[in-house]
């Protein structure tokens, strides 16, 4: 009866965390397509700042920031996405040498080995993000805008989305239903 | 510890990461990490590292890379590309290599309008890679190419290298830019020389395009240009605006995004559903590259702080050589540093070293300039560390991995090097279109 | 002891060879060796703006930085940092920093960005910024209309305030700006190092003596380690900053001098110097637009009216 209830709770255990990894691939997913639309801005606002200046003589003070803060979001929150399908770049050399099976384990080593470098390097960005969000930061320049302030809690974001995908990833090898690697297209 | 052996222990611990796989972002960022909590501590290890972490997002140069991913994918998913290229293979004919060729000259006007060297690897790596493999050229020669003659894009001018080289040696700009064109096109022919004379030898690397157009007489070929003449007006109109003063080279990148869109308009392939999917490929390209730059600059950060710089100038001062040794010597240390450092951090080590020992010799600090421009084209191709490669392993066609392309480049490798020492040992190479100026 | 000290000078700039040539051994002297000093540039540890909490957290000892660079951390560095159009010569605004409550004020600046773990040490500018510009810029009246780059907000303010349109182009771009007429006019450096890097070649008629910028520096050194310092170690710092901030002043504005009349006499380059009556006018305007930064915070206010107190005593203004 003990045995059978193990079972059953492990069973939805198991069940949970592959919802979780559905749940989570789905969610970096749909933040990395969104994530298209801020360097659409991000175009947008270079050209036409270009328009502005050479076509009206109005250069605006805005354009650069904000064409760089857009891009650097979308840089930063497409992680998810990126590592949902596998693209961060790595050098794949052994994998022909050790064969199949060792292989798998670096894979989890990879796997294990990102999550904990991006969590050490989360808790040192921690603090610097806190102490923007009680004292602003701004760039100091003309359009002074709160850019600094922006890019540090933007990356705390970052890594936090890199962490839940890596946990997703690991709940996957452990499943055994890891996806294929998609470089290229 | 010495830093001798701290450099050892970082390049070992560089290299293991890389073998059992870990991306190679997360590699320099959990060394880095490490180095900086155990030199420094919790508290300062980390500030370190989240303040050049953090920095990294301020470099407004790397916006210009999304703007060239996207204009290549629009090129490459509108069929723009393809016609490029069909185009290109019908005029030259049956001249074996002539895509190759054309490849090459195509990378050096791309280099005329780019400053840095990932966003036109990326654009010849969806557009050319694909289309050479599919006319029938060999991988290994097809990825060289591009590697190669994509990284010129910081040795013929503008060049952001040769900027922040000007800045950190108080060198003319102006004149490092004019230095830098002739070598620049020397390794172009080089290249050019190389991929004749290899599919001279086998001619199985570059098949002749087999339909029947390929053989007529060139006279008829000229009308099979149309494939070619609006790639070149969005070519054209991109450095026009850079060589006119309309805009600044990344506001360039954006209207050349813009101007690949009207170009698929015109030929009536853009709709919203290609538009969306070039924009989605764009996203996961450049998500990867962030991360790469990341770490590499942190760990310039921490291996500045613990005196790598201090490390390499007390090695250089202990020789007792002539000159020109001397400086071959940097050059061989600005080699090895490139298999493994970001080339910013490598600017950033031997430049305030090497520059005032370089004008102690008496020699001219821009042809050093320029050496080291083309010293940072082999950078880019050497691995472990050839950014070039992993920019063409983000967009390379499944298949192609990090290894083949590694071996791909050795040979043109080989080919930078000879183009280094024509430079080292004919300085006239360089400094005779700067001494126009004067 | 070994000083690790971050500068906000670049690696081939005039001043790092300087300081390194001529400073840096007389540190170790006037402490019998107790003191030594390693310079780093711009950016080599951490980028410039994170100078202040870098310090604060232990992993530089000091730092000699360009406090426009920490603006945005808090107003009071704008003013502080660079007062726009301000005063006259270099020597005037380290006057200002020695006696006249300058450091003191730094070290008010200082404490505000950081848990009070950074001791300013001594502050002031070395040199008066040339403008280079590719088309002539005569007088107060023909800045009307001109695109100059000037990404720092008070400069931007002060030059939009006199009629041109700043433009906001990042540091690495500006030579390319210059050269294919994107702007007008940008702020870049002392006239020694716009020579160097070539900007005359692009960007023919230099305003020198500067029209606008003058950018201020602070000496710092980590509260833990000055504190560990014996008072007589303290005083040499402190001095030997001082004497070398002066002797660099000099020693640029020797250089720049000479390098403006070989330019002028040669014709290639028209160096341009503004007469009294403009940067009198430019002045006026550039007092308003320092007003209205200064509601930015309490500290930038405090900060301006101790420099216009300074000022008034020696004469730059008259109420
Ligand atoms: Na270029
Ligand atoms: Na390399």
């Amino acid at each position: 009866m003990a045995r059978r209830l193990l079972l059953l709770s492990g069973g939805i255990m198991k069940n949970l965390l592959a919802r979780y990894a559905e749940g989570m691939d789905r969610f970096s997913v749909f933040i990395g397509q969104g994530c298209s639309i801020l360097f659409f801005a991000c175009i947008a606002i270079s050209a036409a700042e270009v328009v502005m200046r050479y076509g009206f003589d109005a250069p605006t003070v805005w354009s650069t920031e904000t064409a760089m803060t857009l891009c650097a979001a979308a840089w930063v929150l497409s992680v998810g996405f990126v590592t949902e399908r596998n693209r961060h770049i790595s050098i794949t050399m052994l994998e022909l040498v050790v064969g199949e099976r060792i292989w798998r384990i670096f894979r989890l080593a990879q796997l294990v080995i990102a999550f904990g470098a991006v969590l050490v390097l989360t808790m040192a960005l921690w603090k610097p993000a806190m102490k923007v969000l009680s004292r602003t930061e701004y760039s100091g320049t003309a359009f002074n805008s709160i850019q600094p302030t922006i890019f540090k809690v933007l990356i705390v974001v970052g890594c936090v989305l890199y962490l839940a995908q890596l946990i997703a990833n690991i709940i996957r090898w452990f499943q055994r239903t890891e996806k294929a690697s998609s470089s290229g297209h | 510890m010495g830093i001798e052996i701290i450099t050892l222990l970082i390049v070992l611990a560089l290299l293991a990461l890389m073998a059992v796989g870990v991306p190679l972002g997360v590699t320099t960022l959990t060394v880095s990490l490490a180095t900086a909590i155990l030199y420094f501590g919790e508290r300062a290890g980390f500030f370190i590292v989240a303040a050049n972490v953090s920095e990294v997002l301020h470099k407004y140069e790397l916006i210009a890379v999304p703007f060239f991913v996207f204009m290549a994918n629009v090129l490459e998913r509108s069929g723009i590309a393809k016609s490029l290229f069909d185009s290109m293979a019908i005029m030259g004919g049956r001249f074996r290599g002539s895509v190759g060729v054309q490849t090459c000259i195509v990378a050096v006007v791309l280099a005329a309008m780019s400053g840095i060297m990932g966003g036109e690897i990326v654009m010849l790596g969806l557009i050319a890679l694909p289309q050479m493999l599919r006319l029938g050229y060999d991988k290994h020669l097809s990825i060289g190419i591009i590697c190669a003659a994509g990284a010129l894009a910081t040795l013929i001018p503008p060049s952001v290298v040769l900027i922040i080289y000007g800045l950190a040696a108080q060198v003319s700009i102006t004149k490092l830019f004019a230095a830098s064109a002739v070598p620049g096109l020397i390794l172009a022919s080089l290249y050019i020389v190389y991929i004749l004379v290899r599919v001279r030898l086998n001619p199985s690397l570059a098949p002749i395009y087999d339909i029947p157009e390929t053989g007529l007489p060139f006279l008829q070929r000229l009308k099979f240009m149309k494939g070619v003449i609006l790639p070149a007006i969005l070519i054209g109109a991109v450095l026009g605006v850079i060589y006119s003063g309309i805009a600044t080279v990344t506001e360039a990148a954006a209207i050349g995004a813009v101007g690949a869109l009207v170009v698929a308009a015109l030929r009536g392939e853009l709709n919203w559903r290609m538009a969306r999917d070039a924009m989605r490929q764009t996203v996961l390209t450049v998500g990867s590259i962030i991360w790469l730059v990341l770490g590499a600059v942190s760990l310039i950060g921490i291996y500045n702080r613990i005196g790598g710089g201090e490390f390499l100038r007390g090695l250089l001062t202990g020789l007792d050589v002539a000159p020109l040794t001397v400086i071959i010597v940097m050059m061989l240390i600005v080699m090895v540093l490139g298999t493994f450092l970001e080339w910013i951090a490598i600017i950033f080590i031997t430049v305030p070293i090497f520059a005032p020992v370089v004008i102690d010799l008496g020699f001219d600090p821009v042809w050093f300039g320029v050496l080291f421009a083309m010293n940072i084209q082999i950078y880019y191709l050497s691995p472990p560390f050839g950014p070039a490669c992993f920019f063409l392993k983000s967009v390379a066609p499944k298949g192609i991995e990090l290894q083949d392309i590694f071996v791909a480049v050795l040979p043109f490798i080989a080919l930078q090097a000879l183009g280094l020492f024509l430079v080292l040992f004919i300085p006239e190479l360089a400094l005779w279109l700067p001494s126009m100026l004067d | 002891e070994t000083l690790n000290i971050q500068t906000s000078f670049n690696a081939g700039d005039f001043s790092t060879q300087y300081l390194t040539e001529s400073w840096l051994p007389k540190i170790k002297e006037m402490t019998d060796g107790r003191i030594e000093i390693v310079l780093t540039p711009n950016g080599s540890v951490v980028p410039a703006r994170e100078t202040p909490e870098a310090v604060a957290a232990g992993v530089l000892d000091g730092d000699f930085t360009s406090v426009n660079y920490f603006a945005g951390l808090e107003p009071a560095y704008a003013i502080m940092g660079d007062l726009i159009s301000g005063y006259d010569t270099p020597e005037q605004m380290i006057g200002f920093c020695k006696d006249g409550g300058g450091e003191a004020m730094m070290q008010k600046a200082a404490d505000s960005v950081t848990g009070g773990e950074v001791q300013v040490v001594a502050c002031g500018p070395y040199s008066r910024e040339a403008l280079p510009a590719r088309t002539p810029i005569r007088s107060f009246e023909e800045l009307a209309g001109k695109k100059i780059r000037s990404p720092e907000g008070l400069a931007a303010a002060v030059f939009q305030a006199a009629g041109a349109s700043p433009v906001s182009i990042p540091f690495s771009e500006v030579f390319g700006a210059l050269e294919k007429g994107i702007v007008d006019a940008a702020d870049a450096s002392a006239y020694v190092n716009n020579d160097a890097t070539g900007l005359h070649d692009v960007a023919p008629y230099p305003l020198y003596p500067g029209i606008h910028s003058m950018p201020s520096m602070q000496f710092t050194i980590n509260k833990e380690n000055w504190e560990a310092m014996s008072a007589e170690d303290q005083t040499a710092l402190k001095t030997w900053w001082y004497d070398a901030m002066y002797a660099m002043a000099a020693e640029v504005t020797k250089l720049d001098k000479e390098l403006a009349a070989r330019d002028a006499a040669a014709g290639k380059i028209e160096v341009i110097d503004w007469p009294q009556e403009s940067r009198d006018k430019l002045r006026e305007v550039a007092r308003e637009q320092w007003q209205e930064y200064a509601t930015k915070s309490e500290l930038a206010q405090e900060a301006l009216d101790a420099n216009i107190k300074y000022m008034t005593e020696i004469g730059l203004f008259k109420n």
